[in-house]
């Protein structure tokens, strides 16, 4: 398994963000929340506020390393949803066939008919805002492209020698998927999942923006980027710094997911970037 | 911060008055930006409960009463004149007899009689049904119970008696845009909404959905010599920054400002000198609601008063585009107080005052909150870190605008923060906090004060102008002292304009809503609009 | 080619069903209202009786199975309802912004073709060069681009600092004020068309016949020319069809931050203040759309490739 530039890019950049999230109690160097003096507020970048201040007064960069945890939770917590639906979901309509297939099939075009900002929107006014709605809110959505490839693998591993061997000594349906189908498609998943998590971040900021992000006054990217738009003339980089946080965030875990992709099977192709 | 209010509204008037001896000029086109939304919802203005729609109201129709907003008061506007009955309930209006609708039907007490049952109307389920509500018997009629609405009199063409509930000041309710009057010989109803008709200064030219609304002047428009202007363009922007880059570029010639963009004009020195500014009726506040434990002693509530440092939020993060609250009432009520000190920044006296009231090591509670920058979650933010250093933990429960009247009105809240209405009426502002009032009406901090009460039902049967206000000033005072929310500011409006644009008044209610027939544009202004 | 075409339309139907109840359940549990968002602006005291005359008006009262079945069956007979803000029928509202929202996704999608496709295509020529690696790596930054964020970024530089185009809005519906919203909604749809075209173009190039070509002695340009355009192209047209029906739900941010007046700040308008026959009817419509795009694209594909029909 060879693995490209591309790959140890996306890793070098995954592992700052996770070291942020981890290290930000130890290394931010004021409270994210309650080191908010008004007086400061709006300052430019200098020696003591590294990316500047933002509205409330608060260190940019402080924040961003927090917003790291945020970022973290969402992209990782909806991920593991989003996979535990669809490989469930598509490994037993893939072994099972028949009606339940049928069933899944259905669900899955409608899922991806409506487009997942929108579907995100929707359960996002139906919950309110705040993190658990979010992570609720992002697993439901993006699981159906895992799903169609946790199908199609598991129809294609179903033909295999070893698999059938494991039918005719009477194993049970569950053992043969949990024991035999899945370990032998956790590569494309995991591909999926590391893409998804770049989505869930952007759609994180995107839902942010339309006023139904998390909770504040604790930072994520998304609402610190959003808060910091009505001051785009006055404080440029208290949006510039979240902006580009998310941005590198998605580029490593793409990169990471790219690179996965390419060194697992250079054939495979998903229409989902 | 009072002598810079007069001094605006000095400024305005002598932009008005000063105007005279200038020679208002006619002609030219007004292009004018609404503030609010994204699209007009409809052209009916009776039937809009929007606020985007009061513009169109603004220049194409008129109501019985008007807002003046020098002398700060509803004025008769379709009457000439009034007799009032000795309880003060019956009032006989002598209509203008020179009153035309844009399609030559001119105004008669029909009309009126017409357009208040339409509003009232059960069936059609109009904002404006509650202003009509003051007249007799129209709870019944709204209510589906009467076929009339037995307070409407006609004695002639031009002679109108309407019986009121009480001896109320009818012009607050009768001056609204959802109480407009329409000709009642228009058959087709549904084409309000496409085609309105009124008696406005302005007749109605066309709608550009999403974008625009084009007027043009009324040759037949009641009041000699106006409007000044050919032309207005009444162009959507709800964007603040959009507004922003249109005025820079000279391409609006009005542009309500935004807290970041009022510090923005402030410092330069091309644009600081147009800038008109007013005290708007609305009154910022954190509502405490008395079933959550803590909020029972007014102490606590005192302390949270004294804990916040609110003219540094002020200034900072509002941007100084609102007054501090020192009260209910706002600077540019008649009964606002102007001797009474507002809650002090004493953090000791906060941690004292918790301390006396068994909360020495504080509490926690949530702040339901919409995301609105000036009377939302930022907000809580920016008091957060303040009440920590007197013990007291204060998270926001952020929810959608659309959701948080339902919080509050339902009392499904410890703590909210919203804008609320607190004028022009005192009377009606104070309303409010009558114990009787319900908590789902407008009672949102459920305020039970029997002093108060008294005072208020003192208020209410006065008939004494400045006998009343001192009454309402002394019940805004005990609210104050009570502390059922913690006071934060009065909305200060600001509009910036070019200096081309003549006669813009200082309107409290809504700064954004000027008599369109008293502005006119000068020499100055752009050849396109001139 | 005629059964097919039935084939993947009715397909469609049950989709477009089940995706009409779902938002119907998800909106009819959603908080608040539209009668109560009247008095969100502050500008106003609530006023229960409005609200219960417009709840009572706009049927909220009647129960959740009265409701649904009228929602159905107005819906079985293409009657997407009344907007409570506007009181006018949904239909026409959502017509009224279809235009701005096609103009949008048509220039998104201009631009992603005329600088996608040709960048995708250089960089399949040269494999491993620094055209190819640059490109590669902007295509897959441009995947990674919060796109508010760009957006506001493009809006500080060519707005507020340049001042050379329009920042917001509509306008007079002019070129100038489609730029801006066109380029930040065609950043994902090009990244994904270079990367699509530079594969397409490779797989192509590596093929059998490609070869056969090569040692039939056609020159390398005559080879481009004639069977990689052709081959690649097909999947081009692919990914830029499916791109295309789904760039309008994708809109929705880009709508918001530009105050461009399509579909997509409808919907989000519309849910803000609870106008849930316009929420229902937007979302039908963008899902409407994707399908019909979806399958126009499966057909042509179909007729370009028979061997898809039995699959």
């Amino acid at each position: 398994m060879r693995l490209g530039f591309n790959f140890w890019l996306g890793a070098t950049l995954t592992v700052l963000v996770i070291f942020a999230g981890i290290l930000a109690h130890w290394i931010a160097p004021f409270d994210p929340v309650l080191d908010a003096d008004l007086m400061n507020s709006e300052l430019p970048p200098d020696a003591t506020f590294w990316f500047g201040t933002d509205g409330q007064g608060r260190d940019v960069f402080t924040r961003i390393l927090y917003g790291a945890q945020i970022s973290l939770t969402v992209g990782i917590v909806s991920q593991v949803i989003n996979s535990i639906i669809g490989v469930t979901l598509g490994m037993t309509a893939g072994y099972w066939g028949g009606w339940w297939d049928d069933l899944v099939n259905g669900l899955t075009n409608v899922m991806l008919a409506i487009p997942s900002l929108i579907f995100a929107l929707a359960v996002m006014a139906v919950l309110g805002p705040g993190l658990p709605s979010l992570l609720i809110a992002l697993g439901l959505t993006n699981w159906s492209w895992t799903c169609r490839i946790a199908r199609s693998s598991t129809l294609s591993l179903k033909s295999q020698g070893y698999v059938q061997a494991a039918q005719t000594l009477g194993y049970g349906d569950l053992r043969i998927m949990f024991t035999q189908i899945l370990p032998n498609m956790m590569g494309p998943i995991l591909v999926m999942a590391t893409l998804g998590m770049g989505s869930a971040v952007l759609a994180e900021a995107a839902l942010s923006f339309l006023g139904l992000g998390i909770q504040p006054p604790f930072p994520s990217w998304g609402s610190m980027l959003t808060d910091a738009r009505q001051l785009i003339q006055l404080a440029p980089w208290a949006a510039l710094f979240p902006g580009l946080a998310i941005f590198l965030s998605v580029l490593g875990f793409n990169l990471l997911g790219d690179g996965l992709r390419d060194s697992l099977d250079p054939h495979m192709r998903t229409r989902k970037p | 911060m009072l002598k810079r209010l007069t001094l605006a509204a000095m400024l305005s008037l002598g932009v008005a008055t000063g105007a005279l001896a200038a020679g208002e000029r006619h002609g030219g086109t007004l292009v004018f930006t609404a503030p609010y939304g994204s699209s007009f919802a409809t052209l009916d203005v009776q039937a809009s409960p929007n606020t985007q729609e009061e513009f169109i109201a603004q220049a194409i129709h008129r109501a019985l009463y008007s807002w003046d907003s020098i002398q700060n008061k509803p004025v008769l506007e379709l009457a000439r004149s009034e007799d009032v009955s000795e309880d003060g309930t019956v009032h006989t209006y002598h209509l203008r007899d020179n009153a035309i609708f844009h399609n030559g039907k001119p105004l008669t007490a029909d009309d009126i009689i017409y357009s208040y049952r339409r509003i009232a109307n059960p069936k059609n389920a109009f904002p404006g049904a509650s202003y009509i509500a003051v007249i007799k018997g129209a709870d019944d009629f709204i209510a589906g119970k009467a076929k009339e609405i037995s307070g409407l009199k006609k004695i002639d063409d031009h002679t109108l008696e309407i019986t009121f509930v009480g001896p109320i000041n009818p012009g607050f309710s009768l001056m609204q845009n959802t109480t407009v009057i329409y000709p009642s010989d228009v058959k087709d109803e549904s084409s309000f909404a496409k085609t309105p008709v009124g008696l406005g200064a302005f007749v109605f030219k066309e709608h550009v959905p999403g974008s625009q609304v084009v007027v043009e002047k009324f040759d037949r428009y009641y009041e000699e010599g106006k409007p000044y202007l050919d032309r207005i363009n009444i162009t959507l922007m709800g964007e603040d920054a959009a507004r922003d880059i249109a005025f820079r570029n000279k391409e609006i010639d009005v542009s309500i400002l935004g807290p970041t963009q009022y510090q923005a004009y402030q410092g330069e020195d091309a644009l600081k000198d147009y800038l008109l500014e007013v005290a708007e009726v609305y009154t910022r506040t954190i509502g405490f609601n008395p079933s959550f434990e803590p909020f029972k002693d007014k102490r606590v509530r005192q302390a949270i008063n004294y804990a916040i440092n609110t003219p540094l939020i002020v200034e900072r993060l509002v941007k100084n585009k609102a007054y501090p609250a020192s009260g209910w009432l706002p600077l540019s009520s008649p009964a606002f107080d102007k001797d009474k000190a507002p809650y002090a920044f004493d953090p000791d006296k906060a941690k004292a005052l918790l301390a006396e009231a068994g909360y020495a090591d504080g509490f926690e509670f949530e702040v339901t909150a919409s995301p609105n920058e000036s009377w939302g979650v930022p907000i809580v933010e920016a008091i957060l870190p303040m009440l920590k250093k007197v013990g007291i933990t204060v998270k926001p429960k952020p929810v959608e605008s659309s959701a948080l009247g339902d919080a509050v009105t339902s009392g499904n809240f410890s703590a909210y923060i919203w804008s609320i209405p607190s004028g022009p009426d005192p009377l009606n502002a104070l309303r409010c906090f009558l114990s009787t009032t319900p908590q789902s009406a407008c009672n949102y901090s459920s305020y039970a004060n029997p002093e108060f009460d008294t005072l208020f039902r003192a208020a209410e049967q006065e008939r004494d102008p400045t006998r009343q206000s001192d009454l309402l000033r002394q019940a805004n005072n005990i609210v104050q002292d009570d502390a059922p929310v913690w006071f934060f500011n009065y909305n200060k409006a600001v509009m910036a304009y070019q200096p081309w644009i003549h006669g813009l008044v200082p309107n409290a209610t809504e700064l954004a809503v000027q008599p369109y027939d008293e502005i006119w544009i000068d020499e100055t202004a752009p050849d396109a609009r001139r | 080619m005629l059964r097919f075409t039935l084939r993947r339309i009715l397909q469609v139907a049950p989709t477009v069903v089940v995706v009409a109840l779902l938002i119907f359940v998800i909106f009819s549990v959603v908080p608040g209202t539209f009668a109560v968002s009247l008095f969100a602006d502050g500008k106003r005291a609530a006023d229960p009786q409005l609200i219960a005359r417009l709840n009572e008006e706009f049927g909220l009262n009647k129960p959740l199975m009265e409701r649904f079945v009228t929602y159905v069956t107005d819906l079985a007979r293409f009657d997407l309802g009344t907007s409570f803000r506007t009181r006018q029928p949904v239909v026409d509202l959502i017509s009224d912004r279809m235009g701005a929202s096609l103009q949008l996704s048509v220039a998104a999608m201009v631009f992603a073709i005329v600088v996608g496709v040709p960048l995708g295509f250089l960089a399949a020529l040269r494999p491993g060069s620094i055209l190819d690696t640059t490109t590669m790596i902007g295509a897959i930054s441009g995947l990674s681009l919060p796109d508010f964020w760009f957006g506001l970024l493009l809006m500080y530089l060519f707005a507020l600092q340049l001042n050379w185009l329009p920042s917001f809005g509509y306008g007079d519906g002019s070129l100038r004020n489609l730029i801006l919203p066109a380029v930040t909604l065609g950043v994902a749809p090009l990244a994904l068309l270079a990367r699509t075209t530079r594969a397409g173009v490779l797989d192509v190039l590596n093929a059998d016949f490609i070869r056969t070509a090569h040692s039939k002695g056609m020159s390398e340009a005559k080879v481009v020319r004639w069977h990689v355009s052709r081959n690649a192209l097909v999947l081009i047209v692919t990914t830029v069809g499916l791109q295309f029906g789904s760039l309008i739900g994708q809109a929705v941010v880009i709508e918001k931050l530009f105050a461009w007046p399509g579909i997509g700040s409808l919907l989000v308008d519309s849910v803000a203040i609870r106008d849930i026959p316009v929420v229902q009817g937007t979302i039908l419509v963008i899902v409407l759309w994707f399908l019909i795009i979806n399958t126009a694209v499966d057909l042509v594909y179909a007729a370009i490739d028979p061997r898809i029909k039995q699959e």
